[in-house]
C-alpha cells in the first residue's frame, strides 16, 4: 500500500507539471487546436477547477494500484516496461472511452484524437516512473 | 433609474418641441465583438424580428429619444454553431431571452445627409437582468430613398451586467472582458 501511494505520488507530480506544462505551451504556441473548447459542452465558470487540476494525481494513484498489480506482466528495462504500460492502458482504457465520448457527444475527430494522444503520453510519462521507483 | 427615466418621459410630454418619429426596419442589425487568449469572435444578430418607433423631440439641452429595440438572443450568430451556443449560454439566454437598448437622448439634432455624421447619445443597455446606461458614438445619414441609418458603437465589459466571461480548461483558455458593441439601425421617419 506505502509503494503504491508513494509512487503514485511522485508520478502525480510529476504529471501535473509535465501535463499542465505541456497543455499551457501547447495552448500559447498552437492556439488554433483549442478554438473548439469554446464549447457549452465544458465547464466555463471555474467551479471544477479544483477538480481539472486534481486529475493528475486521480490518475496517478489509480495507475500506480493497477501498476502493483500486474507489473510482473511487464519485463525488459525500465522504459520498455513504461512504455507497454502505457500502450496497455491506452488500449484497454482510453480507446474505449474516446469511442464512446465521439459517438456521444459534440466534438471533433481532433478533439479526441488529441485526448487519446494526451493521455497514451500521460501514461507512458506514469509507467517509466513506476518501472524506476516501484520496479 | 426609475425617477430618472420619469423625468426624461415628464420633459417630453410636456416640452412643446415638434416631436419626430422613426420606425426602426427589420433589415437593421446588431454585432458583437470579442477576444479569447487564443482567438477572435464575432457574433450578429443579422436581422431585426420586429418593428419598434423611436420618438425623437428638441429640448433646450439636446434632443430626447424614446423607444427601445429588443433583440433575441436566440438570434446571435457567431459563424460557428459551438461558439454560438457558448455566447448564448454565457448571456444566459433561457432566463432572459432579450437585450434591450432603451434610446434616452441625442446630443444634437442629426443633421439628415448623405454624409454621415457623428453625434454622440445616451442608451440603456439591459443585458442578462442588468441595466447600464452608456454613451454610444452615432453616425447617422441619409440614403436616397430616405432611410436614415443610425450606426452606433460603444465598448461594454461582460463584468457591466454580472456576467462572467467564459473561461475553460481550468483557466488556460480565457475571454476577455471587453466586448465591442455595434449596431446599425435603418430607419424610416413617420
Amino acid at each position: 500500500m506505502k509503494k503504491i501511494l508513494i509512487s503514485g505520488l511522485i508520478a502525480g507530480c510529476i504529471l501535473f507539471v509535465f501535463s499542465y506544462g505541456g497543455l499551457f505551451l501547447a495552448i500559447r504556441f498552437l492556439p488554433a487546436l483549442f478554438t473548439e473548447y469554446n464549447n457549452p459542452l465544458f465547464n466555463s465558470n471555474g467551479s471544477r477547477d479544483v477538480l481539472f487540476y486534481l486529475h493528475a494525481f486521480i490518475f496517478s494513484f489509480a495507475l500506480s494500484w493497477f501498476w502493483e498489480r500486474f507489473k510482473v506482466l511487464f519485463k525488459g528495462p525500465f522504459m520498455i516496461r513504461g512504455l507497454e504500460f502505457g500502450l496497455v492502458y491506452a488500449l484497454i482504457a482510453l480507446l474505449p472511452v474516446m469511442w464512446i465520448s465521439f459517438s456521444a457527444l459534440d466534438v471533433t475527430i481532433a478533439m479526441v484524437l488529441s485526448w487519446l494522444v494526451y493521455g497514451l503520453i500521460q501514461a507512458i510519462v506514469a509507467g517509466i516512473v513506476f518501472a524506476k521507483v516501484n520496479p | 433609474m426609475l425617477y430618472k427615466n420619469i423625468l426624461w418621459i415628464s420633459l417630453l410630454l410636456l416640452s412643446p418641441a415638434e416631436k419626430t418619429k422613426w420606425v426602426v426596419s427589420e433589415s437593421s442589425s446588431l454585432s458583437v465583438n470579442g477576444s479569447t487568449n487564443i482567438n477572435k469572435f464575432s457574433c450578429v444578430i443579422p436581422t431585426y424580428d420586429q418593428t419598434d418607433t423611436l420618438t425623437m423631440a428638441q429640448v433646450d439641452k439636446g434632443v430626447i429619444l424614446t423607444g427601445n429595440i429588443g433583440l433575441k438572443i436566440e438570434s446571435f450568430d457567431c459563424h460557428n454553431s459551438i461558439m454560438t451556443s457558448d455566447l448564448r449560454k454565457t448571456l444566459k439566454e433561457k432566463q432572459y431571452p432579450r437585450l434591450y437598448i432603451h434610446f434616452l437622448s441625442l446630443s444634437e439634432f442629426p443633421q439628415l445627409t448623405t454624409e454621415p455624421k457623428s453625434i454622440t447619445g445616451w442608451v440603456n443597455i439591459e443585458l442578462a437582468g442588468t441595466t447600464k446606461r452608456v454613451e454610444i458614438k452615432y453616425q447617422v445619414s441619409m440614403d436616397g430613398q430616405k432611410v436614415i441609418h443610425l450606426l452606433g458603437s460603444q465598448d461594454i465589459n461582460f463584468s457591466d451586467f454580472n456576467l462572467v466571461p467564459p473561461r475553460k480548461l481550468g483557466g488556460m483558455i480565457k475571454t476577455n472582458d471587453l466586448l465591442s458593441v455595434a449596431f446599425h439601425l435603418k430607419i424610416k421617419a413617420i
